[in-house]
């Protein structure tokens, strides 16, 4: 068969075939067809929308809703359960959305909090040297990672606190921490005459303590000796604001909840929905952190391990000096995704009533003015932007952590 | 010469094996191990007898009333009770049969794709899958079979979590794996919309979506036009999932060789051939421990449904807990129960996951 072809046909058909794109249908062509695909998907979305906006504005209107966001200005007329700054009944809606949001920041906050704590504490405990220890890590993980999070803030706010004493006989800490059904009280520091200058040196000594840890690396690096950084900055974090505190003479005093009525009032009050949402969150996250820090110590090969011992390092200090910086690179992502799932998880205080912003805002403010589309809108943006503040945070820590080549 | 004699074989070490040098090197290697340990222990030893007394020996079995527990320990007489309405909400009692037997074809679809003949099984299979939630619905909804109708607000109980996850996940099986080959396409346009749906279903609490679901999207609907509530967030549901199954299947196409891209192009397929007959099998595979995964939080997440009023299981407890005959604060019996009903299917579903991840990981097993 080929015989019969000259070689000039052969080359020209092979031509013709590779820059068959030109010679064929115009069809066939890729750009044309993704031309043709992207304007479809525009003229798409565009009558979609379309139909989106015109039902919804004759909806609105049939129903008689305005549009706008002239309803944050209206007085708001319901009282918030808890809030961080002065709020009244009668404050505005644009007040209550700030009330929520700093709820909501506070319980993630806590939560991110003490989730990392137990979960670097249960994944290091899955490399344990004790048998109980590492079991116990493992059920903690199984456990709280396999059961929906709702079931837990309700387990924990109707099973657990609901099931405490109430406020006569409450379970009390050196009759200065109390605990029953309403809530946890705990004393509250009231600052005196010159309680400010013991918050300068405090907030002194915390930036004294960064630059000691940077001259220390350095001369770490420079001369090789160690300086034991930990226990200056320790011990420098507790003498001096206490020095500043008898030099002043001691100006605080502190205000213990006492037990008026059928309550306790004066102190710090911790309310169970707070208490609830944040040991739920905690102990969930927890569980999903302590399985990111045990895949990141087990991305570590062994001969790392190996080769620290041979060095004579301790167990304690292979982990804090090998183990763990290594890990982090794996594990820091790993975080940044759980620490905004956490966020978005704090929704969940609508179901127990904790006053968070999606609780008074998409929960109460949307019931009361029939806005759904503004306040679901606002809340929405409000979780992607503290997210995005999240990733950025996790992004530059991670490039910290992250292996510097020399 | 004499013969070859083996001399007795030595006894192991008693410090290197058995239960003594277990126990020294497991629980007894140093001071503070020793003393980890004993507080563990006493810990342990003082709380679970007692819980075991109250969830067994002095606990109340028998009865269908609040007036048969009369001992101090657990009253799973509640949970009896209530076992009906938990598993199936307020469904008819007499139609129950319809529940079961979609579960029953849920489990036939599921052993069939495992156990067809090789040459039928994935065209049969992932046909049966997306016929599934239709016949479910026409089973469960009764209607259109000319069975007696079912209303959706009727609908409720574990298997209503059940369905709704196995649902969503199905249908948004062949949305997300348009979003993810859209969101590596090559067209900037159909790029950036994919990147922009995905990142907003992945980043928005799921709450809020189903928010958007109960009061937004009857708004966008054409006036007149009544949409079911469930259908609604079954809606909500799909594009939640299909954005986060999206960046599974995702993470499965860039896993596949480029090579198997390349071959395929070179034996002249066209794109969509190449795509379902070369790379989907071989992304559903690699990706399968990942869609159990996202399938579990799914699962999870369909508990929120409590939220807007849905009647799934957790909405079925919070009822029964404040049923006016039953008020003898059962809230430990009642959450312990569901926390082990969800604890035992997220649980083996997470272990099956592990174990098809191991069983693909055949170059790092160790």
């Amino acid at each position: 068969m080929f015989k019969e072809k000259s070689v000039e046909e052969l080359k020209s058909a092979a031509r013709r075939t590779s820059s068959g794109a030109k010679s064929g249908a115009f069809y066939n062509n890729p750009r044309v067809r993704g031309f043709v695909y992207q304007v479809a998907l525009i003229l798409g979305l565009l009558y979609f929308f379309g139909a989106i906006i015109g039902n919804t504005l004759a909806n609105m209107e049939a129903t008689g809703i305005k549009t706008g966001f002239a309803f944050l200005n209206a007085s708001a007329g319901y009282d918030v359960l808890m809030s961080l700054i002065s709020f009244e009944a009668t404050d505005t809606y644009a007040r209550i959305f700030v009330v929520g949001f700093l709820n909501t920041l506070l319980v993630s906050a806590i939560g991110i909090f003490f989730a990392t704590l137990l979960g670097f504490l249960f994944g290091v405990a899955h490399f344990s040297h004790n048998w109980l220890i590492r079991k116990i890590s493992l059920v903690y993980v199984e456990i709280f990672r396999n059961v929906p999070l709702l079931l837990q803030v309700f387990f924990w706010y109707f099973a657990v606190l609901s099931s405490l004493p109430g406020a006569r006989d409450s379970l009390s800490l050196g009759e200065a921490i109390f605990l029953n059904v309403r809530g946890l009280y705990l004393p509250k520091l009231v600052g005196g005459d010159y309680s400010s200058l013991v918050y300068l040196v405090l907030g002194a000594t915390i930036v004294g303590i960064f630059f000691l840890r940077k001259w220390a690396k350095k001369r770490q690096e420079l001369t090789g000796e160690q300086f034991p950084v930990l226990k200056t900055s320790l011990a420098m974090l507790i003498l001096l604001p206490l020095l500043a505190t008898i030099l002043t003479g001691f100006p605080f005093t502190l205000e213990y909840p006492a037990l008026k009525g059928f309550n306790y009032f004066g102190g710090i009050t911790i309310i169970p929905e707070l208490m609830a949402l944040s040991i739920a969150l905690s102990v969930y996250t927890g569980a999903f952190i302590a399985e990111a820090v045990r895949a990141g110590v087990q991305a570590i090969p062994h001969g790392q391990t190996e080769a620290a011992r041979s060095l004579g390092l301790k167990e304690n200090k292979i982990m804090s000096l090998i183990i763990v910086p290594q890990a982090m690179r794996v594990i820091v992502p790993l975080l940044n995704s759980e620490y905004q799932s956490l966020v978005k998880n704090s929704t969940l205080a609508a179901a127990i009533g904790y006053p968070d912003l999606f609780n008074v805002f998409v929960g109460t403010a949307l019931n009361q003015t029939g806005q759904a589309i503004e306040t679901i809108f606002m809340t929405i943006i409000v979780y992607f932007i503290v997210n995005m503040v999240i990733s950025f945070l996790m992004n530059r820590f991670n490039n910290a952590v992250s292996l510097v080549s020399r | 010469m004499n013969d070859f004699q083996p001399i007795e074989a030595r006894p192991a070490p008693n410090q290197a094996v058995g239960f003594v040098a277990w126990l020294r090197n497991n629980l007894f290697s140093s001071i503070a191990n020793s003393i980890v340990t004993l507080l563990v222990m006493g810990v342990l030893a003082y709380y679970i007898p007692q819980f075991i007394d109250w969830a067994f020996i002095s606990a109340n079995w028998q009865g269908t009333s609040e007036d048969a527990c009369v001992k101090e320990g657990a009253c799973w007489v509640f949970v009896n009770a209530w076992s009906y309405q938990f598993f199936y909400g307020s469904y008819p009692a007499e139609e129950v049969w319809r529940i079961n037997l979609t579960i029953v074809l849920l489990i036939v679809v599921i052993i069939a794709s495992f156990t067809l003949p090789r040459h039928i099984r994935l065209k049969v299979s992932i046909g049966a899958w997306l016929l599934l939630p239709i016949v479910g619905i026409a089973i469960l909804d009764g209607s259109w079979l000319g069975l007696e109708q079912v209303s959706t607000d009727l609908w409720g109980g574990f298997t209503l979590n059940v369905f709704m996850a196995a649902a969503s996940i199905i249908v948004a099986f062949p949305f997300s794996f348009l979003w993810a080959l859209g969101r590596r396409s090559q067209m900037p346009f159909i790029r950036s919309v994919s990147i922009i749906f995905i990142e907003f279903f992945r980043g928005v609490p799921v709450l809020s979506l189903f928010f958007m679901g109960s009061v937004m999207l009857p708004l966008f609907f054409a006036e007149g036009t009544n949409v079911d509530k469930l259908i609604r967030v079954w809606l909500v549901l799909i594009f939640f999932m299909s954005g986060y199954m999206a960046e599974v299947f995702r993470g499965g196409f860039q896993a596949v060789p480029g090579g198997q891209y390349e071959a395929a192009d070179s034996i002249g397929l066209s794109y969509w051939q190449k795509i379902l007959l070369i790379i989907l099998p071989q992304v559903i595979k690699i990706s399968m421990p990942n869609i159990l995964a996202t399938f579990v939080m799914l699962f999870k997440n369909t508990t929120f449904l409590l939220i807007i009023g849905i009647p799934e299981v957790v909405q079925t407890l919070q009822t029964a807990l404040s049923n006016s005959y039953w008020l003898g604060g059962h809230a430990l019996e009642g959450y312990l129960f569901v926390f082990l009903v969800f604890w035992a299917s997220c649980f083996s579903m997470s272990v099956m996951a592990r174990r098809i991840e191991h069983k693909m990981n055949t170059d790092k097993r160790d």
